[in-house]
Parts: structure tokens; C-alpha cells; sequence
């Protein structure tokens, strides 16, 4: 939601004169360039617990982030509070990074990005604001979740549900003058079940989030949720661990897409690369996977948990396809990388509130659909694995390993699907991941899910994928 | 002593005061308000020179309400009576709108801790941390950097990425029913990310770490040269068969092994019956003789503290005694909830002590000896992604470290991946060393077990 200019300089209690004197301050030691970020972030939460909503309550977070950069070094500081002398003094603390450094001869260039924040194209319009409504409006939902969650399987033992929301007015202004203002809506519901058979305990957990105000809290939602966390019930209770070692893995489409954040994604923004550290730092412009994959990370996508207006250094959002027809096309820039490149940022500067210095991070990083039909994919596999949940994914960036948990999948025996498995984990390293890939199925899509991505600080993501087959990965198993 | 920088004032405390009493005038039965404040000063080096500095100060106040057997959590940062006036009226409104629970409520006073007055009397403040500047922080900072010394021999130093930080936080507790209790520690890290390249164009990435509340236990001098070494000793790594090996964990990476076992004691997974040691108070689930500590109240050790998120006082107890069981963390809502005695909410600083499975342990007991007692297997020194399932203790890992044959390392491993039961696991334990990192909040040993499924 985009408010009017006077909504974010009354609720700040600034001006454009005040801002203008702040940045003066900020690089009054030298620094190229300075930004402000003000932010005032409205939480909420509330549990349902043994069949109560009996916990929940609402948090308030504020403050002001000053920035100052001398060439691609950084100083960060922030205030907690607006009046004047708390932010001078974090502009003071800012300007340290340019202290004692000598001058380059020529500022990197930085790209502007001038005009007015637009409502009209705004990607997260709120229709009904979660800060106009009272926390007992939303109890009746997650007692309704529980309900349908008990009439769909009688082997639940507890069910504990989760809504949580954010709001945040955020304003920008820096150096070049560019001053951007917006209003950021967040709502997660979540939902843990643990059952049990009389034999055996299993759990399960699920989730959906958007950038949305309250409006997104329907009846379908909810039965979309209990559906899922009720799914697959009996295969998770039989599901067992398969024997390891190297074999075709086909991803299921979705939530597979993790895997493209962490064993690609990662390696594709532009900080690791810009410190040499990426295992794709010297791949710019060359061939990375076959022919017919693309690989794009977008921040345009409407209510998306990970799109942006803009990003967290006013930079308008944008798709950025990092790989093209299997050709690496992009990194993922903030203002830093993109003047370390000399090109133009994509709107990947991001942060976790007014505390963290913007960085490098992905928004909603997917691949496009190939031409394959899935059913063909599974069916050319002789011995394999298909995974369709994962977890606790985590990758090397400089040797490109990972290594994913996988939370449910079945084995592939002569081109079907068979016996469920679990719990075992897929090792393998992201560029020859990427080089294996052989099918690419025509069902991409995104997964809703509340997907956190904690590089040095927490944003939200989220990831896609169609069907695809790797040819060669390692399964850890019995 | 110096005037402790940033801590919280005596009119933070009439404010925290003002919020209970405002908060029972609103309708709240009990109120507990605890205030947070923090400062942290980074500086960060890339390749020899200064890259970042930040410099980040907080302060937060917390307000747990309870009125009409309902309870609410509430957290700001705006402090100023004016803005916390609407906000308590408005936090106890949405109490009373949730259900009713008949376990929220505060712990009793005879719990609560009441010999953490001052906040220093863990010994975690220290005194230097009111002497660091930004020019004194620098020159650390910059003295700990070793690019330009390093001396690479047949790899080149890609990057070398060095912070150090120095920071204080400051914790005030109070409640309705008298519970006072603070803690104030001052902390010194500093940290080193090494990548390198071979000859062939394979980058591997070194970590090392050093932590203290007192600054002149902090090893800065051989930081990035550690971090260096640990990268470099994984060049040429082999390839390995799957199938049962002996395994060695070392210290610096063993906790991951033993905080699944902590949070499946911890009474909100017991009581959602999400734990794989449900019903195990009692049982010998470990081998006979292995005992794991809760060792909160030694002073000046790192992560020690007098009292939990409700002021419950800690106290120094066995978590395993013996192979067995001998406590849940059962804070005061699940006590109730669990009709059993509370405890504490959580392990504050769980220590593993040193055991073997045949004879004594000798003095020293560390990685190394392991391996040299066990003969072959594989030493693990990181681990790469996995889970453990919370309601079964199935685990699946991935590994990263060294085979080792006739008690020597032999090369470096790496793309393994470990499958088995948390109790399976700790039932074939083979060892704990006397050879834990004093910079960590835990004390976990290196670690060595038989019989583990690798598959490679």
C-alpha cells in the first residue's frame, strides 16, 4: 500500500529538510553516498493451543537506519527514536567508515532512481489493514482451522495454529535526494500437527504467507491448509528410509524450488561474487545449465510473500533473470555490487528492518516451466528418488555443496512412484546440480509457504520450480 | 569501576515500574515487564582493510499480561510514558479478548531468583568493555587480520573476511509479585571466514571463532591464521564408501549432536507430545555413568545466568545422570498445563562431562586420542544441512571432515551424509572428551560414537 508523503513525514516527524541535513552530517567525512531508511513495524501473533486461542499480543518496532558508503565500503548505524540529536549522532557513527580513507579519484557511479512512489502500480494494495482490527476477530479462524483439521483425520493428537502479521511504513531518502515511502502488509498462518496411529508418532507442519492486509484470511485458505497437513498421512506413517548412494532424483514442483534458493540462488548474488567467494564468481556470461532453463528472481510477482515496490535502498523491484536459456545472464545487485560491476542495481538490496545495512538478497527465485510433461519425467526414470518436501536446506557458497533434508518423497522403481520415504537428506554441489539437470517438466509454479531466508538476517523469500530430473545426486539413506 | 556504557538507568526501572502498575490499574491480575537494551560495535576487515563498521544500540521493553485467566505478550521500543500509556491500555484490552487458560500465571516468589541484585554478580560484565573506542576497536580489529602475512602454498587466499565486535546487554526483570532480578554482560568476538583455491580451481571455505565476556580471554592473535588452516586442510578431498564407521566429532561442532536431546526435554515439545523423550524421566537412555550437567551459576564462565525469562533462580543440576534421565525444562504454564513440578524453562549451559566407555578417562581426553583409541573412521569437523525429526529423534546430517585409519588422519571428506536415531546414537556413545571450547555457552567436548550409518 502506498499512503500519501505527508503520512509517512508526519508519522516520522521529519521533513525533507531534516533528511537533507542528516545526509549532510552522514558524509561530511568523505562518503560517497548516504541513505536513510525509517521504519515503524506493527506485529502481531496469536496461538491456538489444546483447542484455545489462549496466547497471543502485538509489537511495535521503530527506528531509523543511516548508511553511508566509500566506495563499496560500508558504515552503519541506527536510532531508535526521530528527534534530531539521537539521529545526528547515528549519522555520526555512520560517517566513521570514511574516516582515514583516502579519497578514489573518480566515485563509483550510482545509478538514480527518481519519481514518486505510484499507487496505481502497487503490488500489495491492503484492502482490509490488519491494525484496524481487534485480536478476537481473528480467533474464530484458527478454531475453524483446528475443526477442519479434526473432521479430516481422526489420528490427530494436537494441533497448534499460528497467525502472524506485520505492517510496516517504511520511507526512504538519500544522497541523490531520491525519497521513496510505502506500506508494507505481511500475514502468515501456520499449522503443527502431531498424530498418532496407536503405533507410531508422526508431525507435520504447514504454512501460507502473503503481502496482504486481512483479506486473505478465507474459508479456501483454510481448507487449503487443513488439506495439506492431513495429506499424505498414511505414506508419512509407512514412509521409510531407502537405501543411499548416487541415483536420479526428480524434484517434485513447488517447494523443490528451495533448493534452486539455496544451491543456486545463493551463488548468484553479486556480494559473494564481488569477494570472489561464489563458486560463480568468474561464470558471468557462460553457459551454466542445458539449453531451455531459466532461472529468474522476481520481486513483481502481486501479494507475493518475497515482492517488493521497492527494494530496501528505493530501488523500484524488477525480474531479474539470472539465467537465461541456460546462459548465467545476471547477479543479484544492491547499490554496492551493482557500482563494483558498473551496472545497473536490480532492486535485490534488502534488509531485515532498520537494524541491518541492506545486502544482496533473492525475493521470489524460480524456474520456468520446460516442455516436458511430469508423468513422462517420472516414468523415464528406472531407480530413483521424487522428492516433494524439503527442509533444512544449507549450501557452501565457495564449494558450491549442499545438502537438503527431505521430509517426505517416494522411490521411483521402473518409471512409478512406490514406496514413501523420509528423512533422509540429498547431498551435491549447486553448479553440477545445475549441469544435470536433463528434464525440465511444464507445471512451474511458486509455493506459498512462509519461506525465511537467514542469510546474516532474516527476509522473507519465497521459491518455485517445476518437475525436474537431476541426474545424478547422492541420497543418504540406510 | 567506569560508569557501565548503555546500561539501563534508574529511570528506565521507574518506567518498567510505572508499566505494572498502570497495567493492574487497567485490569491486569499480575504483569511482568522486562526491559533489553544492548549496544554493539562491529568492525569488519576484507582482505586487510576495512570493509564495515557498524554501530547498533537497543533497547526494547517486554510486558507478559495476565488478567482474567487470560495471557498476552507485548513488546515495544518506544519508551516514552506518553506512547506506553495507550500501549498498555491497549495490550490489556487484548488479553481479555483470547481464552481463558488456568495455567498462565507468574511463578511463585519461593522460585524466583533473589540474589541477582546488581547484575554483576555472575562476574560476566567486564570492566575493560567502558575503556573501548572506535580508534582501540580498530587497532584490535586490524592487529587480528592476517592477509597480508598469510604465506599460501599451492592454493591462493581468494578473501579473508575478519570482524570483531565487542558488545554489552543489559536484562531487568520485574513483576507484580515482587520478583526483581538483572544481569549485565559484556561480550568480545571476534570471527574469520577464509575461501582459498587450488591449483585445479576448487574453493574451499575455513571458519574459526573466538568468544569471551572478558576481553583479556579473547584470542585475537591466530584467529584468521586458524580460520586459514582449517581451509586449507580439506584440499584434496577422496571420495568415501558408505557403510557403519566409527565417527569422531570434534568439539567445535559436537553441540549439534546434543540440542535435539535438549529441546525433546523441554516441556513445550513433552507437552505437545512433539518429543522423542516423552516419558523418560527416570530412564537410562544413555550409557551407564554419562552425565550431563546444567551448569548456570559458574562465574565468569560464558553463558552463565542466576535466572530464566520468568526470574526463576537457576540452579547447577544433572540433566543425565548416570545414563539416566533426571529433568525436564518445565517452565510455570507447563507445570500446570503438565500437572508436574516446574523447573526451569530451558538448559542454560549444559556441560557433557568426560566419559568413556571402558576404564578411566585419561587427563586431557581430546579429539586426537579418540582417534587414536578408535583406529579408523571418520572425524567429523562440520556438518552441512540435515534435521532431526522432533517426534521420532530419525536424524539424517550432512558431514564434512577427515577419514582416519590406524589412529592418523589420512584426507580430507567430504558430500557424507549421516542417517540414524538420536537414542540409537547416544546408546552407542563411545566417548566425551575433557577438551570443550570455554568460549561457547554450552560445554560440549569432542564426542566419539560407534556403529554410524555414513552413506557417501
Amino acid at each position: 500500500m502506498i499512503n500519501n508523503k505527508e503520512y509517512y513525514t508526519d508519522l516520522f516527524s521529519t521533513g525533507v529538510p531534516e533528511m537533507e541535513q542528516l545526509i549532510e552530517t552522514a558524509l561530511e567525512d568523505g562518503g560517497d553516498y548516504a541513505d536513510l531508511y525509517f521504519e515503524n513495524t506493527s506485529y502481531r501473533d496469536l496461538y491456538l493451543r489444546d483447542g484455545k486461542v489462549s496466547s497471543g499480543g502485538f509489537h511495535v518496532d521503530f527506528g531509523v537506519g543511516i548508511r553511508v558508503l566509500k566506495g563499496e565500503k560500508t558504515g552503519y548505524a541506527y536510532s531508535e527514536s526521530t528527534d534530531m540529536a539521537s539521529l545526528q549522532n547515528a549519522a555520526k557513527a555512520a560517517a566513521a567508515i570514511s574516516r582515514g580513507i583516502k579519497a578514489e579519484s573518480e566515485p563509483k557511479p550510482t545509478f538514480p532512481f527518481k519519481g514518486k512512489p505510484n499507487p496505481a502500480a502497487d503490488r500489495y494494495p491492503i484492502v482490509v489493514d490488519w491494525r484496524g482490527c481487534t485480536m478476537d476477530s481473528f480467533v474464530p479462524v484458527l478454531t475453524k482451522l483446528e475443526s477442519l483439521i479434526r473432521a479430516k483425520e481422526s489420528r490427530v493428537v494436537k494441533v497448534m495454529a499460528m497467525l502472524s502479521t506485520s505492517v510496516s511504513d517504511v520511507m526512504m531518502f538519500n544522497s541523490h535526494l531520491e525519497f521513496k515511502y510505502e506500506t508494507r502488509p505481511m500475514g502468515t498462518l501456520a499449522v503443527s500437527v502431531v498424530f498418532n496411529n496407536g503405533r507410531s508418532t508422526q508431525n507435520n507442519h504447514c504454512s501460507r504467507s502473503f503481502r496482504m492486509g486481512a483479506e486473505m484470511l478465507t474459508d479456501e485458505l483454510l481448507e487449503e491448509l487443513a488439506s495439506q497437513v492431513t495429506g499424505k498421512l498414511d505414506d508419512r506413517f509407512e514412509a521409510v528410509r531407502p537405501k543411499g548412494g548416487k541415483m536420479p532424483v526428480v524434484m517434485g514442483a513447488g517447494a523443490s524450488g528451495i533448493l534452486l534458493h539455496e544451491a543456486m540462488g545463493h551463488a548468484f548474488e553479486a556480494d559473494f561474487n564481488r569477494k570472489g567467494q561464489s563458486i560463480f564468481s568468474d561464470k558471468m556470461g557462460t553457459r551454466v545449465c542445458r539449453e531451455g532453463i531459466t532461472i529468474v528472481d522476481d520481486g513483481t510477482l502481486r501479494s507475493n510473500r518475497g515482492s517488493l515496490n521497492f527494494d530496501d535502498e528505493g530501488v523500484p523491484a524488477q525480474r531479474t533473470t539470472m539465467v537465461e536459456d541456460g546462459i548465467l545472464t545476471s547477479y543479484l545487485h544492491d547499490r554496492v555490487s551493482a557500482g563494483y560491476y558498473n551496472v545497473s542495481p536490480t532492486g535485490n538490496g534488502r534488509r531485515e528492518s532498520f537494524r541491518y545495512n541492506p545486502i544482496p538478497r533473492m525475493r521470489a527465485t524460480y524456474m520456468e516451466s520446460g516442455n516436458d510433461d511430469p508423468k513422462d519425467i517420472v516414468a523415464s526414470v528406472k531407480k530413483g528418488i521424487y522428492v516433494d518436501e524439503f527442509a533444512n536446506g544449507q549450501v557452501k557458497i565457495g564449494e558450491g555443496d549442499f545438502t537438503f533434508y527431505v521430509k517426505h518423497g517416494y522411490l521411483i522403481e521402473n518409471g512409478h512412484l512406490t514406496r514413501p520415504v523420509k528423512d533422509i537428506n540429498i547431498i551435491g554441489n549447486g553448479p553440477k546440480a545445475l549441469a544435470d539437470i536433463v528434464a525440465v517438466g511444464n507445471d512451474s509454479c511458486v509455493d506459498n509457504g512462509a519461506w525465511t531466508c537467514g542469510k546474516e538476517q532474516s527476509v522473507p523469500v519465497m521459491c518455485g520450480i517445476p518437475t525436474v530430473l537431476v541426474n545424478n545426486l547422492t541420497v543418504g539413506g540406510e | 569501576m567506569k560508569k557501565i556504557p548503555w546500561s539501563i538507568t534508574p529511570e528506565e526501572m521507574a518506567i518498567a515500574r510505572e508499566c505494572i502498575d498502570k497495567a493492574l490499574k487497567a485490569g491486569a491480575s499480575q504483569v511482568r515487564v522486562t526491559i533489553n537494551k544492548s549496544l554493539m560495535d562491529l568492525f569488519m576487515f576484507l582482505n586487510g582493510e576495512l570493509d564495515k563498521v557498524t554501530h547498533s544500540g537497543d533497547r526494547s521493553m517486554v510486558l507478559n499480561i495476565f488478567a482474567d485467566g487470560r495471557f498476552g505478550t507485548f513488546s515495544t521500543n518506544r519508551l516514552s510514558m506518553a506512547d506506553l500509556d495507550d500501549f498498555i491500555l491497549k495490550a490489556v484490552e487484548t488479553v481479555k479478548m483470547l481464552s481463558e487458560d488456568p495455567c498462565r500465571k507468574l511463578p511463585s516468589q519461593e522460585r524466583v531468583a533473589k540474589d541477582a541484585l546488581t547484575g554483576l554478580e555472575m562476574g560476566n560484565y567486564d570492566p575493560a568493555y567502558a575503556e573501548m573506542d572506535s580508534a582501540r576497536r580498530l587497532e584490535i580489529a586490524h592487529g587480528a587480520t592476517n592477509f597480508a602475512k598469510a604465506k599460501p602454498e599451492g592454493f591462493s587466499l581468494i578473501s579473508e573476511e575478519m570482524e570483531y565486535s565487542d558488545s554489552i546487554y543489559d536484562t531487568y526483570v520485574i513483576d507484580s509479585e515482587g520478583t526483581c532480578c538483572r544481569h549485565i554482560e559484556s561480550s568480545f568476538e571476534i570471527g574469520c571466514e577464509c575461501t582459498i583455491e587450488d591449483a585445479e580451481g576448487h574453493k574451499y571455505s575455513g571458519y574459526w571463532w573466538d568468544s569471551s565476556s572478558h576481553f583479556d580471554k579473547l584470542s585475537t592473535a591466530d584467529c584468521c591464521s586458524k580460520a586459514l588452516g582449517r581451509a586449507a586442510a580439506q584440499i584434496g578431498p577422496k571420495g568415501h564408501r558408505g557403510g557403519k564407521f566409527n565417527m569422531v566429532v570434534e568439539n567445535e561442532v559436537a553441540s549439534r549432536l546434543i540440542n535435539p536431546v535438549l529441546n525433546a526435554l523441554n516441556g513445550y515439545s513433552l507437552q505437545q507430545q512433539n518429543s522423542f523423550m516423552v516419558d523418560s524421566l527416570g530412564k537410562r537412555l544413555f550409557p551407564e555413568g554419562f552425565t550431563i550437567m546444567d551448569m548456570p551459576r559458574e562465574v565468569g564462565a560464558n553463558g552463565a545466568r542466576m535466572f530464566d525469562s520468568e526470574g526463576v533462580a537457576t540452579v547447577n543440576t544433572p540433566i543425565i545422570e548416570d545414563g539416566k534421565v533426571a529433568r525436564y525444562f518445565i517452565n510455570t504454564y507447563i507445570s500446570g498445563k503438565m500437572e508436574i513440578e516446574p523447573t526451569i524453562e530451558d538448559s542454560t549451559r549444559a556441560s557433557i562431562m568426560p566419559w568413556i566407555k571402558e576404564g578411566a578417562v585419561p587427563e586431557g581426553f581430546s579429539a586426537k586420542d579418540m582417534i587414536k583409541k578408535l583406529g579408523k573412521g571418520i572425524f567429523v569437523t562440520g556438518f552441512n544441512g540435515g534435521n532431526c525429526n522432533s517426534a521420532t529423534g530419525d536424524f539424517s546430517y550432512g558431514v564434512e571432515g577427515y577419514a582416519f585409519s590406524r589412529g592418523r588422519i589420512t584426507n580430507p571428506v567430504r558430500g557424507m551424509v549421516i542417517t540414524g536415531n538420536f537414542l540409537e546414537l547416544w546408546a552407542n556413545l563411545y566417548a566425551a572428551g575433557c577438551d570443550a571450547r570455554r568460549s561457547m555457552s554450552k560445554i560440549i567436548p569432542s564426542l566419539a560414537f560407534e556403529n554410524v550409518d555414513f552413506s557417501a
